[in-house]
């Protein structure tokens, strides 16, 4: 239950705004364990390229490149390494100063922090094997004969993770073969134990194997031929569930197309981790044991750090906040720091000659720096706990269930933040898997939603949430839809604005059905939004720049494709002409001529002459005329066309003219 | 009376400080633990707390055009003082009391502090006021108070209040007010009267043994206020009170302009379509306001001179003010060393000694020491090794891996693009994921001032409605900015069509996690199970279909005009806890000068009133609950045997240790029970799967609770959680007299009937219990050794129904047990001694139950027949 602690241990003080950001101080490794056997090296038709061989290895190492490169944005402080097995090639000598690994299995890039060099020694790699595939073949010899004990492959994982490995990382082994019986002949049964108990030492390390099984071709994959007997249950958290409860098979990735290796690995890229884990009152003396994950989370460009010259090598500068008191700037311990309220404009200024001194000259405001002063051992203000009380309102971190109503009560309008997903924790309380999966099915069958109090935090303040069920979708080893609970934040009233604007126009039947026209064409009678479809092209042009200036390469801009643009021609060729039928009814709309009565007094009735229209703006534009027009005039077209119409007349005349550069 | 801007006002506060506003009163506060206590304070204490959160409000807001001042009357001696002191301080604030000065007739009156944006100075000052040995007339300073403010405001339109605060103990001379009262309204004065202790219906309350004078006073004020356009009279416990209820700042959302394009308007924009439309939020986060750090001042020591008051730092008395000073924050960047050899040694040297000092500094660190205003001790730069860069130097760059990539903008060029929500298609609204809307909201609305593309905004808004269609859209905020995906969904107002922004993730935000299935269990054979201790039983299912029938909250709200319910929970009507809290915090710690002395009084019920789910519907959800825990737990008894013992253990001791604590306060005690009986769970659970507790682990957690002291309300029913244990919800003493089957005892029943009440659970079978318990007592033998006994059970059992909304079952209890007294065999002697109780235990009428919001089809006059 490390997460849990981590959480725990928290310290209080900042005030709300971190968020899961803290959850990623946490480092990962992984551990690319590959297969390199003759079967793995068998060239076939590359899929995407004509005439191109590819095969199963040169996959898997694109795919951990791929990975690397990710991760390298994601977690810059995390660490990969790749290690390959059924190979002849022998490690040289010391080259990690670390234990010799087990005869046939060959550590390719010892785990180390991500760094660009590394990713670029597999890039000439992945290059070289593109022009001959018979690259990799003489860059890693297979085993001719027989197959490396699986027992040795699951040591030399241990050697390697124990001596590259923090020892608070989360590590994890990202298994790839596309053998499911590596121990087919006499003395297998030996060799399956020998498997078996390497890999619980490798569990009792804190490793967690993943595997992605390849059942490419007519052989398939068979995992229960040999690794359902020596596989673990591939959660970290479930791991005392092993001796009690040995009797469900481990989640294993089983991949019929090779292509899909990536897109199963990006699955995984990230180690899952829990953003909290409390409990769930359902009602009270009833409460099961729940964990919450962040499924959607904005991805942000990473932040820049400082740098600074020392002796001529560049380094990270750290920055520490340090409290003084105002005016004498003598530094104060912050455990002797008192919260309270802004005291207002101008009583941090000194009062001259200070003369409110009467009789009470214990409670006047003195000291001239934003002081208070009060009789001695009186504190008018607040200590942290204190406040951390306020924001929490003396709550313990929890979601305590208020009740359910109708899955229609659950506005659009209801959001305000991104949501999370609950899902049973039967490690804190027995019985909460059978009891969510319980609710949840009957919240589904009477089409309910929940409402909770939650508090997931222990500095955060509680706030309420509906409880949205999701049905469990999909097959066991694809990633579809899980099932559990999404956590939608309400809004409070607080946070609810109004309509800014309640009357205006509204159409008429004609202009509807035009409208409709287009409208039906541009539809996708059976789309939804897909993310997966929109990567975000701020990010990926800023990581491509990022990426470039690592490698010491220079960016080419022009290269870069930005996947979330309209597809214009498309929509032109399908409803150009319906559009430009609506655009002509608009024309013809009696709305044409209704005047707006101007509401704001400062504007003289005069001022109504003629509204000048674009076409003749523009040419007074192309011109060089266009300072001829008022300032109201140059305003009101801006603003048509959602300009600013801020600054000089000047100013206004140059923007316009922008506007009619870029349109 | 004008619609109110925020700001722009001027109220001035007349305070009362007669000598009367010096009598004591006790004043209940509420400690951090939840209990209470009486403190003692002068009236004048008590309502100036009203003024202070008046005025804290003002400075909350910081708002430059909401100013105050103030004005006290019935004052003596502190005329003159006061007067000399607007000399020293100001001199041309002598010219404001020209009206006082220069007229005897209002020599009780005096400008105390000019009209002025507060701060923190006016409280203090506000502090320093005391009761004098004279009296005042109000009459006379609303004259001033009016004079003064019209002199200050002249003929600006501002919004003008005027707030008395007395007790209403002084004479006041009652000719020619309707003069003040028209002067009043046509100045548009609003005039708000808090009287110490005047009677309220609301509240409600009505001040024993009145004097004469105030209640001809209260009169007064009720008819000067009432023959005002805008005058309202109140007690001062309910201005307090309400000052503190929780009120949404509201905010006008601006609307900015930007474009809707579909598609391409640079080379087609014969086709394209391109309407101007203004943004503006629809949910917009709210946040709790900031605390400011503050700091005992450290005292330097300036020898003997400390008998001058002119010099603040210098004393070193303890009898000398405590002086906070505001803390300010600044970054230093520092390049920490390499973990070189030479170095650390120094290095590891400083951090030990300075660890220590540390160390101590925290051992004795509680708010004494916080207050002691010893000088923190020496604070030295935690690594003396570390060089300390100044920012200018420093260079901006991004980390790839272990790669450092220098970028001195501190950004890449960015995307190049345009200002505008650029529609991508269109799709089925019922297939959009509702957990992937990302975050605050925003309209989409055409211009108000263009017909036009009003109504060409409301033919595609009407049209996607019509299909039930919604758009995915691209928006760029400004002209190069990042890009943010959304869809776009149609909404028709009763005046306006729009569409609403509903932001979304891009491939990269979401995470695609895996989760085992709940449903599909398999085990090493490759075989599906459908028994296991993870899956529910049928009958576990339908349990769970009971109690989410029976926690439906669309009929458990508030009674609409056709009888029916309306839900319970509406965001409209949610406070955010944290934010209103807060400003209950800041409020109070402006207002009072210790707040370990004077707690922050508990949260007012609007802020917290979702907390709980809705009594009915807990009523009502009782039985599915009670049954529900023994049914998930039963497949796992076995295994879990141990851990119920180890809780009934717990339990024990807790319920030793800790009496029942009252109902009141169950709202938040519950939670602090939730807390505790997770951990038990936990070790509880933990323990089980050693299989090996032992007597210490029990030693070391009842040390642990010791240690912890906190008072769990519930801790008996919480950390029942999901185990079967229907014994163990009774009391597990077995010498209370209870009959099978029954949670109270004939030996002490209102001892058990109490305990449960306090717990909160079983109510309705401790109420049917315990009217058993009384009729089989009453109808026994030698019973009239009991009749006082049975007699205060009937009350606190009558009690209890009225707010446990058990109407009916106590009407029921007590004419069956009429009945039975009065028939043979009967005990006549014992109704007797009811009726000579009387009306307090007879039937609940209609008026009693509506009051708790129950409801009774008695009427009064039945219950008082009833009972005679």
């Amino acid at each position: 239950m490390a997460p849990y602690d981590d959480w725990n241990a928290l310290e209080e003080e900042e005030e709300e705004l971190q968020d899961a950001s803290m959850f990623d101080t946490k480092r990962d490794v992984i551990l690319f364990c590959i297969d390199c056997s003759e079967s793995m090296l068998e060239p076939y038709d590359d899929p995407k390229y004509e005439d191109v061989k590819t095969c199963h290895l040169f996959t898997a190492l694109e795919a951990a490149m791929q990975i690397q490169k990710k991760k390298i944005i994601v977690g810059p402080n995390d660490s990969v390494g790749i290690m390959l097995f059924n190979t002849t090639r022998r490690s040289e000598t010391n080259r990690s100063e670390g234990s010799e690994i087990k005869k046939n299995t060959f550590l390719f890039q010892p785990i180390s922090p991500l760094s660009a060099p590394k990713i670029q020694e597999l890039i000439q790699l992945l290059d070289a094997a593109r022009e001959d595939l018979d690259e990799l073949r003489k860059t890693f010899p297979p085993l001719i004969t027989g197959r490396v004990p699986m027992g040795d492959v699951f040591t030399s994982c241990n050697w390697i993770i124990r001596d590259g490995a923090p020892k608070t990382a989360s590590k994890r082994v990202f298994l790839i073969t596309d053998e499911d019986d590596p121990h087919s002949n006499v003395g297998s049964k030996q060799l399956t134990i020998s498997a078996r108990t390497t890999l619980i030492d490798l569990t009792q390390a804190g490793v967690t194997v993943e595997p992605f099984f390849i059942s490419a071709g007519e052989k398939g994959f068979n995992a229960s031929k040999f690794y359902s007997s020596i596989l673990l249950p591939t959660d970290l958290e479930d791991e005392e569930e092993l001796q009690k409860d040995a009797s469900i098979l481990p989640e294993s990735i089983s991949i019929s197309r090779i292509e899909d290796l990536l897109s199963q690995m990006r699955f995984h890229e990230v180690p899952k981790r829990a953003q909290f884990s409390v409990p769930f009152q359902l009602a009270d003396g009833f409460t099961i044991g729940i964990k919450g994950y962040g499924l959607v989370t904005e991805q942000k460009k990473g932040t820049y750090k400082y740098f600074a010259d020392v002796d001529n090598e560049l380094k990270v500068a750290t920055s520490r906040t340090i409290y003084a008191e105002e005016g004498n700037q003598k530094e104060v311990d912050k455990t002797k720091i008192v919260y309270g309220p802004d005291l207002g404009m101008g009583a941090s200024k000194p009062e001259v000659g200070a003369a409110d001194d009467d009789e009470d000259n214990d409670e006047e405001i003195t000291g001239g720096f934003g002081a208070r002063v009060v009789k001695a051992g009186q504190r008018p203000f607040f200590t942290a706990e204190d406040i951390r009380s306020f924001r929490t309102l003396g709550l313990e971190p929890g979601i305590k269930l208020l009740g359910f109503k109708d899955r229609a009560e659950l506005q659009l309008e209801d959001n305000v933040k991104h949501s999370q997903f609950i899902y049973p924790d039967e490690m804190s309380y027995s019985g909460s898997k059978r009891t969510f999966s319980a609710l949840l099915k009957s919240m589904i069958e009477k089409g309910k939603i929940g409402i909770a109090l939650c508090l997931t935090r222990r500095n955060a303040s509680p706030v309420f949430c509906a409880l949205l069920p999701q049905e469990e979708k999909g097959e066991a080893s694809d990633w579809d839809d899980p099932a559990g609970f999404h956590l939608i934040q309400l809004p409070f009233a607080d946070d609810i604005r109004a309509a800014a604007i309640e009357e205006s126009m509204r159409t008429s039947k004609e202009m509807k059905t035009a409208a409709l026209a287009w409208i039906d064409k541009l539809t996708m009678k059976k789309g939804t939004y897909e993310p997966d479809s929109f990567p975000n092209p701020a990010l990926a042009y800023h990581n491509e720049q990022l990426q470039a200036s690592a490698f010491r390469e220079e960016y080419d801009p022009d290269s870069f494709e930005d996947l979330t643009e309209p597809k214009v021609d498309a929509m032109h060729k399908r409803a150009g002409k319906l559009m430009k039928d609506w655009k002509i009814a608009l024309t013809e709309d009696p709305s044409i001529n209704v005047v707006v009565p101007a509401t704001g007094q400062k504007r003289k009735a005069t001022n109504q002459d003629v509204a000048l229209g674009e076409a003749e703006i523009r040419s007074m534009c192309d011109n060089g005329t266009l300072a001829k027009l008022r300032v109201d005039q140059l305003k009101d077209f801006l603003k048509s066309k959602g300009e600013s119409v801020s600054g000089k007349k000047a100013d206004l005349v140059d923007r316009a003219s922008d506007w009619f550069g870029s349109h | 009376m004008p619609t109110e801007r925020a700001g722009y006002t001027v109220t001035m506060f007349l305070i009362d400080v007669s000598s009367s506003m010096g009598n004591i009163r006790a004043v209940e506060v509420e400690n951090a633990d939840k209990s209470s206590r009486t403190i003692e304070m002068t009236n004048l204490e008590w309502s100036l707390q009203y003024v202070k959160l008046k005025i804290q409000e003002m400075i909350f807001n910081g708002r430059k055009t909401d100013q105050c001042g103030v004005i006290i009357f019935g004052s003596e001696g502190i005329r003159s003082l006061q007067h000399l002191l607007c000399l020293v301080l100001k001199p041309e604030a002598d010219t404001n009391n020209r009206l006082n000065t220069t007229n005897d007739g209002y020599e009780s009156v005096v400008e105390y502090i000019p009209i002025a944006q507060p701060n923190a100075r006016t409280l203090a000052k506000i502090d320093a006021l005391q009761a004098s040995n004279t009296s005042g007339d109000p009459i006379d300073a609303l004259i001033v108070g009016i004079d003064s403010q019209t002199r200050y405001l002249g003929n600006k339109k501002w919004t003008r209040k005027i707030v008395i605060v007395t007790d209403g103990e002084s004479p006041i001379e009652v000719e020619d007010w309707e003069a003040t009262v028209e002067k009043m309204d046509e100045l548009g004065v609003t005039l708000t009267v808090v009287g110490v202790d005047f009677d309220d219906n609301e509240l409600p309350y009505t001040e024993p043994n009145k004097s004469n004078i105030k209640s001809v006073n209260e009169n007064f004020y009720k008819e000067l206020t009432s023959a005002m356009q805008s005058g309202v009279v109140g007690t001062c416990a309910y201005a307090i009170r309400e000052a503190t209820a929780p009120e949404v700042k509201i905010v006008k959302s601006t609307l900015v302009g930007t474009q809707l394009r579909i598609g391409d308007i640079d080379a087609r924009s014969d086709e394209a379509i391109e309407l101007p439309v203004k943004m503006s939020k629809c949910t917009a986060l709210a946040r709790p306001k900031t605390w400011k750090k503050f700091t005992l001042m450290q005292k330097t020591k300036t020898g003997e001179n400390q008998m001058e008051v002119d010099e603040p730092e210098a004393n070193f008395d303890p009898d000398k003010p405590a002086v906070y000073s505001q803390v300010k924050m600044k970054t230093e960047y520092v390049v920490e060393p390499e973990e070189d050899e030479d170095e650390d040694k120094e290095t590891v040297k400083s951090e030990d000694i300075d660890g220590d000092v540390k160390m101590k500094q925290e051992n004795d660190d509680d708010t004494v020491n916080l207050l002691d205003g010893k000088p923190a001790a020496t604070q030295l730069p935690s690594k003396e090794s570390a060089t300390y860069i100044d920012k200018e130097d420093l260079i901006r760059g991004f980390k790839y891996g272990s790669t450092y990539a220098p970028c001195p903008d501190g950004q890449f060029p960015k995307l190049q693009t345009h200002k505008g929500i650029d529609v991508i298609s269109f799709f089925p609204a019922k297939t959009f994921r509702r957990e992937l809307a990302m975050g605050e909201l925003s309209y989409v609305w055409a211009d108000p001032n263009r017909p036009v593309e009003q109504v060409a905004l409301s033919s595609i808004v009407q049209a996607m409605h019509e299909r039930r269609l919604m758009a995915i859209g691209r928006l760029v905020t400004r002209d190069d900015m990042d890009p943010k995906m959304g869809v776009l969904a149609p909404i028709m107002f009763d005046g306006v069509d729009c569409l609403l922004w509903i932001p979304a993730p891009f491939a990269d935000d979401v995470r695609k996690y895996t989760f085992a299935s709940l449903d599909k269990l398999v085990n090493k054979k490759g075989e599906i199970l459908t028994k296991h201790p993870y899956l529910p039983t049928q009958e576990q299912l339908e349990a769970m279909d009971k109690f989410v029938d029976a926690m439906d909250l669309m009929d458990a709200g508030e009674k609409t005009e056709y009888g029916d319910r309306y839900p319970w929970f509406d965001t409209r009507e949610s406070y955010n806890p944290a934010i209103h809290r807060v400003k209950q915090a800041m409020f109070h710690c402006a207002v009072v000068k210790d707040i370990v002395e004077y707690p922050v009084p508990p949260p007012h019920p609007e802020t917290i009133k979702y907390f709980d789910p809705p009594k009915r519907v807990l009523k009502r959800a009782r039985d599915a609950v009670e049954e529900f825990p023994k049914k998930v737990a039963k497949a796992k008894r076995e295994d879990y045997a141990r851990v119920a013992e180890d809780e009934d253990d717990e339990m024990l001791l807790l319920d030793r240790k800790q009496p029942a604590s009252s109902r009141t306060q169950s709202q938040m005690n519950i939670v602090q029970g939730e807390s505790s009986s997770s951990a038990h769970a936990k070790v509880g659970a933990a323990k089980a799967k050693e299989g090996s507790e032992t007597e210490d682990d029990d030693d070391e957690e009842e040390m642990l609770l010791d240690k912890k002291k906190t008072p769990p309300a519930a801790p008996a029913s919480s950390s029942r959680d999901p185990l079967p244990t229907p014994a163990r919800s009774l009391s597990p003493q077995i010498d209370a007299g209870r009959a099978p089957g029954r949670i109270i005892g004939n030996t002490y029943p209102l001892k058990d009937f109490k305990k449960n009440i306090a717990r909160g659970d079983l109510v309705t079978k401790a109420v049917e219990d315990l009217a058993a318990v009384i009729t089989e007592v009453v109808m026994k033998p030698f019973a009239t050794r009991r009749t006082d006994e049975m007699l205060e059970c009937m009350s606190f059992l009558r009690g209890t129904c009225l707010v446990e909304d058990e109407i009916d079952a106590w009407n029921a209890f007590i004419r069956d047990l009429k009945e039975k007294c009065l028939t043979k065999p009967g005990n006549p002697h014992f109704w007797e001694k009811i009726q000579g109780v009387g009306r307090e235990l007879s039937l609940i009428n209609k008026q009693e139950a509506k009051k708790q919001g129950g409801d009774s089809d008695v009427t009064e006059n039945e219950a008082v027949e009833f009972i005679s």
